[in-house]
């Protein structure tokens, strides 16, 4: 057997599988999926990241790659839910009050940029929505959010968010995967490829995309990169169940259940050929969690047992028709969190396709009327979701993420009516498990231009979701051709004041 | 060494000029004792030999001279003011202000420390010291080596495995079955399960004598065409080649499938492969443009969606390299030069220099299309050439009507008789006008674009007069194609209708205009809502003549009166029209195969930045790898590539035959004999047995046999298919597992899951239905979207659908909603091997998609024709379609158990679920 110290160089090593399994003591069923994911024989213990930390290598079963599995240390978050609003969501019009912004308005910007990301820069505008004190924080909001506005007392603002990127696609890449490429993995990837899930019967993290389709970044912004296809995010909402999980039309019941049993037979003669190939079980193990979720995916998207006070609550009757659609993926992704699944993440926009302000937060042009149209889709049900998860004591151990991509500016963009990109400065909420309450960290500058005090890098927030979740953002990795690939690159400092 | 050698002639005299200026100054400073305890007191503690932070070791000059991680020099004797050392201590930027947390230095101190370096930075008894890189002792830079074959077996690819299985206490399993052997073999040379009649055929031969009927069965699969398809797929899952850009509006890359052809042919001519590396980096100097489709197979953000930002675009252009870089690196080359961008390389000796040499050798490549270069008894050139022919005698005939306008699908061309000018106008004949770019073509040099601002050409159009989009006036003469224009529009209450007037630097004859509104639009994309075809307001052209009148040549409404007035002038234009369509389909048509541009200087990035540019590079390979090129510092581009590409595959360099061979074990065995694929550095796998792995190189390039081409992937797949390693069985043996987990010494043959296409396009021959046909446009199961829209799957199992899956379009980042799952790349980053994952969503495609039932069905028909009547038989030919096997009396009672007479298309729905059926045997 080679000795572990002749191929080291630079204190990292490569041991080939023999040895690694032999050190684990595994035995060989669930050899393949586990070796696989050890990353080519990569022994996490011989390795330095970038930090100078040791990687943790989730422990994987081949037959059940969901299994729950322990977070790096205890936390009080063992959920996680993300509402994405692709867009960029104006911060000045929500949540970061800045009352410069009323006696500049209408005035050169002193200072700022000539040309921002659509073109040349226009007039300073007060905010489009009167701010008022909310709560017993007094947290200043805006008229735009009236539900989300009651619940300030529970959340962690984090008003000096920046990001490096001014371009829709490339910033919803970078929120949600670390990177501003195409092809990392998501974060709900990395967090169920860490910790597997709670319920084997459901997929362990789900998108729910908004009814008007999928964002920008499409399936970027939950697929699972270079980690095994096991760890993407599967794509359903109330009103479309993932893909091929019904039995066709053309089938019968009693047709289907004849197909499993024949193949139930085959692979069993099949296996007696190979006895203890973990391949093969697992792939069968597969089968059978595909049955059960035929029957728990439909359980779950199944309204017709909420009450009439959770629907009214929700805003699904008496308001757009995408209110109604989006309040009813916020039902769903309540009831995925109460069966157990690890990570949920729930969109509020889609691509730009139908036009400026029509199907996500983007604000080009006539941003009061846009923003409050998108408003009005999202702040009651979000609100209600949020309420809802208290009431039934969830935010215990489920953490509650709402970020956008970006901020807007200050100023409109020239002779419009609109605000345009601003990555320099905007505004990310988090709330429940292990996040403090009524609480705002952060500054932007007095026009909410720049993050001034306490900035929060897109890399910072990313690995304080993860130290939230349990995970030490410099020791989950992943070797992909060449490095031990990690969410939030080589960067990253937890953001300790939020922690509760 | 060329440029070391005049740049140590250079800084000599720099510091001989400096040491007379200090010695005039009568300041020579002392390193011990005026230098050292500023280092010692600052600096030392984090910057030593047991902790050198940032990798920057201050404790030796030569580590000074080579710098730390950054990549930067911390000095440059003589030159303070190019020595990195000097930029931190002063605080230039203060994200990198050193000491850290701490205040500056003494002004006095930081004086000293300028005066020492640009003394030539004197520290006695250090002049001569170098650095040993002990990295430069890595197993793969070292040259390949051929070890003598171990005595006892036929073939040296198993005389080495038994080497080390005998070592291991372990030894080959017995030959495996003809059923699984042809079934392997089929699978792993095609990408096909074999047709019943294959099967049969093989066993009878196999009865007679295996040896033959085996060589047999490897010929025909390596003279079909399904092996090049099958390579392609591997080569283009290595590169993440797409027919689609990414990003937002993920914009379908029109005709880049010819490179996909070009791949699947190359493969099957069995093109040498140093030959088929060097086409794909420089196939346009020897006729094989459509190669360079590899340069451009990353994704890349369109303009359009980077923004108005000249930082953003900077940035987008440095990512555009980077992709290219990233493709050579993990295809070709197995080092991950892409962690040089913004620093030197952790692990392996890489520079920072080295990663922006190597970008300076493509400089002259953009994301985008050009009609590929063509050998020229190509049909296609010979077609095009024809049709050129054509049109010029056409445009003879047209010149006595006056000037006419010709629609080249994406842009028009306006030809009129010659006329000496020094200004052109053009006038919007409508309210509004958009162009993308307006081209001015002389006499005096056909092909030269007088109107371009790099020319000098000015532009006039008052902004007041005319409402102007967000898009700028600029874009109508820089070069660039595309959605980047000029749009203007009559200002309400104004009869101004726009224009805009192009001032040369001095009068030209010209007599050929080329106008559009959206070049790229028709040239480089397709399948799009609303696309533009080369549409165009109507205008009028002016020119100024010598009295500074302006006089028209050409207008919309001037085209149709002359048509009226000339039947053949008509007749004529709708022939060339027709030509034109023709050219566009037989004969030069634009590919996304890269564009070429003008390379523009290429600088070191700091810390990876294009808003940080450092000292100026020029194409290089990898520095210690004997990169130096020998090229002129500013040598046209695609001399540069051909200087790379000549460097990368020499039989010299030490990596590219071994990552060739070892790719290509990888396709064959399941696992590489090193395991990472494209990343033979120091953070890579150590090969799992490198004698083998050089003896395979080695003989690939320089073969032992006469009769064998050096570079040959057949004779090379050949050999390892007709090991007694390939042969063996695949039966588990719980012993050897105990010691082999993962069968990487090769006592089993180990069995994997097939990938997606492997399956699709197996399902499709067992039914029959599979469309053989090689190349050509890729097949749609999309829909035709809006620009900023997704897209969407809209029929995914219909007859369009029935070829290979190589065939399928390839959208980056789509779910095809059936493959996704089972690991189909999403064309994103570099994937050096597909991952083989098991997830449920893999089950719920294979049960219940709307392609595994309708084949289904399609099986069970075919199957029961087969059985003429007779249920048994019937039940028999789905397992032979399916699985190449009859069923053992226990499946069969299991099918009547479970059916009795029922619908046969759950046998096939069933098989197509098996384990049997989605492995490798």
């Amino acid at each position: 057997m080679t000795n572990p110290e002749k191929l080291s160089i630079q204190g990292r090593h490569l041991l080939n599988r023999r040895r690694f399994l032999g050190v684990a003591g595994l035995s060989t069923t669930g050899l393949a999926l586990t070796s696989l994911l050890q990353s080519d024989g990569l022994l996490a213990d011989e390795i330095k990241t970038v930090g100078g930390k040791t990687p943790i290598r989730p422990l994987i079963n081949a037959d059940k790659p969901y299994l729950s599995r322990q977070p790096h240390f205890e936390t009080a978050a063992k959920q996680v839910l993300v509402i994405y609003l692709p867009g960029a969501v104006s911060h000045i019009d929500t949540f970061d009050y800045k009352p410069s912004l009323y006696k500049m308005h209408g005035k050169k910007p002193p200072g700022l940029p000539a040309v921002t990301f659509e073109g040349p820069s226009g007039n300073i505008a007060k905010p489009f929505w009167e701010f008022r004190a909310r709560g017993e924080s007094g947290k200043m909001v805006s008229d735009l959010l009236p539900h989300l506005a009651k619940h300030v007392d529970d959340f962690c603002f984090i008003h000096s968010m920046s990001t490096k990127t001014s371009a829709h696609p490339q910033g919803e890449n970078f929120i949600n995967s670390g990177f501003t490429m195409e092809g990392f993995p998501s974060f709900g990837a990395w967090v169920t490829y860490a910790l597997g899930s709670e319920n084997q019967d459901l997929p362990a993290f789900v998108a729910i995309n908004d009814p008007r389709g999928l964002a920008r970044s499409g399936k970027n912004n939950f697929g699972s990169g270079f980690l095994p296809a096991a760890f993407q995010g599967t794509d359903f909402s109330a009103k479309s169940p993932p893909n091929n999980l019904r039995r066709p039309a053309s089938l019968s019941k009693a047709s289907d259940r004849q197909t499993v049993d024949l193949l139930q037979r085959l692979n069993a003669r099949h296996l007696g050929k190979y006895p203890g190939d973990a391949d093969l079980a697992g792939r069968i193990a597969s089968y059978e969690l595909a049955g059960r979720m035929q029957m728990s995916v439909p359980d779950v998207m199944d309204l017709s047992g909420e009450t009439q006070q959770t629907l009214e609550a929700y805003g699904v009757e008496g308001g757009s028709e995408l209110r109604g659609q989006y309040a009813r993926n916020c039902i769903l992704a309540r009831r995925l969190l109460e069966k157990g699944v690890r990570v949920v993440q729930l969109f509020n926009g889609s691509d730009p396709s139908g036009g400026n302000g029509i199907t996500n937060w983007d604000s080009h042009s006539n941003i009061k009327k846009t923003h409050a149209m998108q408003a009005e889709i999202m702040d009651q049900p979000t609100a209600a979701l949020f309420a809802d998860l208290k009431q039934r004591g969830m935010l215990d151990n489920t953490l509650v993420v709402w970020a956008s991509e970006f901020g807007r500016m200050p100023f409109l963009q020239a002779n419009g009516t609109g605000r345009d990109h601003n990555p320099g400065a905007f505004t990310c909420f988090l709330a429940g498990a292990g996040v403090k309450s009524g609480h705002s960290y952060g500054e932007s500058d007095e026009f909410g231009f720049k993050a001034a005090k306490d900035e929060v890098s897109v890399y910072d927030f990313n690995a304080t979701l993860l130290h939230l979740m349990g995970l030490d953002h410099e020791r989950l990795t992943f070797y992909h051709n060449g490095l031990e690939r990690r969410l939030t690159d080589v960067h990253g400092h937890v953001v300790k004041d939020v922690l509760a | 060494m060329r440029f070391g050698s005049s740049g140590m002639a250079y800084s000599n005299i720099v510091i001989a000029f400096l040491l007379i200026q200090s010695i005039v100054n009568g300041q020579e400073i002392n390193f011990a004792e005026q230098v050292l305890p500023i280092l010692e007191n600052n600096c030392l503690h984090c910057h030593n030999q047991d902790e050198s932070e940032s990798g920057l070791r201050l404790d030796s000059r030569a580590y000074m001279l080579r710098g730390g991680d950054s990549g930067l020099a911390a000095i440059v004797p003589g030159e303070p003011g190019k020595s990195y050392l000097m930029e931190v201590i002063t605080h230039a930027d203060e994200d990198m202000a050193m000491p850290p947390d701490e205040d500056k230095l003494d002004e006095e101190d930081i004086d000293l420390i300028r005066q020492w370096i640009a003394q030539g930075a004197n520290w006695p008894g250090q002049m001569d010291a170098v650095i040993k890189d002990d990295r430069l002792e890595h197993w793969s830079f070292q040259p390949v080596t051929r070890p003598d074959v171990p005595a006892g077996e036929a073939s040296p690819v198993d005389a080495f495995l038994k080497k080390q299985l005998t070592a291991s206490g372990l030894d080959f399993s017995a030959p495996a079955e003809p059923l699984a052997l042809i079934r392997r073999a089929s699978i792993v040379l095609t990408g096909l399960t074999p047709t019943p009649e294959e099967t049969s055929e093989f066993l009878t031969a196999f009865q007679s004598d295996a040896d033959k009927a085996y060589q047999a069965l490897v010929d025909r699969l390596l003279a079909s065409p399904q092996f090049g398809e099958r390579f392609a797929q591997h080569w283009l899952d290595v590169i993440r080649w797409a027919e689609t850009n990414g990003s937002e509006s993920n914009m379908y890359r029109k005709k880049a499938w010819v490179y996909r052809d070009w791949v699947v042919q190359a493969f099957n001519d069995d093109k040498p492969y140093d030959r088929f590396l060097f086409e794909q980096i420089a196939g346009d100097t020897v006729g094989q443009g459509e190669a360079t489709g590899y340069l451009v197979a990353g994704p890349h953000v369109p303009v359009a969606t980077v923004g108005q930002e000249l930082a953003a675009r900077r940035q987008a252009r440095a990512d555009r390299m980077d992709e290219i870089l990233q493709t050579v690196g993990a295809s070709a080359m197995g080092i991950t030069i892409g962690c040089a961008r913004c620093h030197n390389h952790k692990f392996d000796p890489v520079t920072i220099k080295d990663y922006y040499s190597m970008s300076a050798v493509f400089q002259d490549i953009e994301f985008g299309s050009r009609i590929p270069e063509l050998e020229g008894e190509d049909p296609r050139s010979k077609t095009g050439q024809e049709i050129e022919t054509q049109i010029a005698s056409f445009r003879e005939q047209l010149r006595e009507f006056g000037p006419w306008e010709e629609h080249w699908l994406a842009f028009r061309e306006i030809h009129f008789e010659p006329v000496i000018t020094s200004a052109v106008r053009l006038n919007a004949l409508s309210k509004s006008i958009a162009i993308d770019e307006f081209e001015v073509f002389g006499v005096e040099e056909p092909g030269v674009n007088l109107a371009l601002a790099s020319r000098g050409t000015k532009l006039i159009s008052p902004k007041e007069m005319f409402k102007i989009g967000k898009q700028r006036l600029e874009a109508i003469n820089d070069g660039i194609y595309g959605t980047e224009k000029w749009s203007a529009l009559q200002q309400k209450g104004s009869d101004e209708k726009p224009w805009v007037e192009f001032e040369f630097t001095q009068p030209h004859t010209i007599d050929l205009i080329r106008i559009s509104s959206n070049r790229e639009d028709f040239f480089e994309t397709d399948y799009l809502d609303k696309i533009n075809k080369g549409n165009l307001a109507s205008y009028r052209i002016e020119i100024r003549d010598e009295d500074g009148k302006w006089k028209p040549v050409a207008s919309t409404p001037q085209y149709k009166e002359l048509d009226q007035q000339h039947k053949a002038r008509v007749a004529t234009l709708k022939k060339i029209r027709k030509l034109i369509q023709r050219n566009y389909r037989e004969g030069f048509s634009p590919s996304f195969v890269g564009r070429l541009i003008e390379p523009q200087p290429t600088h070191v990035l700091g810390r990876g930045s294009p808003e940080n540019p450092r000292e100026q590079v020029f194409a290089s390979g990898i520095e210690v790898l004997q990169g130096d090129l020998g090229v002129e510092p500013n040598a046209a581009g695609n001399q540069r590539r051909v200087a790379f590409a000549s460097w990368l595959a020499s039989e010299k360099h030490p990596l590219t035959a071994r990552v060739a061979v070892n790719r290509i074990w990888h396709h064959i065995f399941g696992q590489g004999i090193v395991t990472t694929t494209s990343d033979f550095g120091l953070a890579g796998a150590k090969p799992v047995n490198q004698e083998l792995l050089d003896s395979l190189a080695a003989d690939f390039t320089d073969p032992v046999d006469a009769a064998t081409e050096p570079w040959s992937v057949k004779s090379l797949v050949r050999k390892l298919v007709l090991s007694k390693a390939f042969r063996q069985s695949s039966q588990p043996d719980a012993a050897a597992l105990r010691k082999d987990g993962t069968s990487s010494l090769l006592w089993r043959y180990p069995p994997k899951r097939v990938e997606a296409e492997v399956i699709r396009d197996s399902i499709l021959r067992a039914s029959g239905c599979l469309d053989s046909k090689i190349g050509g446009k890729s097949f749609r199961i999309h829909n035709v979207k809006k620009r900023y829209a997704q897209w969407r799957v809209v029929d995914n199992y219909g007859p369009e659908t029935w070829r290979r899956m190589l065939y399928q379009e390839r959208m980056r980042r789509v779910d095809d909603t059936l493959f996704t799952s089972f690991d189909f790349p999403d064309c994103g980053q570099v994937k050096a091997k597909r991952p083989v994952s098991t997830t449920p969503l893999q089950a719920l495609s294979l049960m219940n998609s709307d392609f595994v039932i309708d084949q289904s069905s399609r099986i069970a028909k075919r199957a029961l024709e087969i059985g003429d009547g007779n249920r048994g038989r019937a039940v028999e030919a789905c397992f032979e379609l399916l699985l190449g096997r009859s069923p053992t009396d226990d499946e069969k009672a299991d099918c009547v158990a479970v059916l009795g007479d029922g619908d046969l298309s759950l046998v096939c729905r069933a098989l197509i679920n098996s384990n049997e059926f989605a492995f490798v045997p």
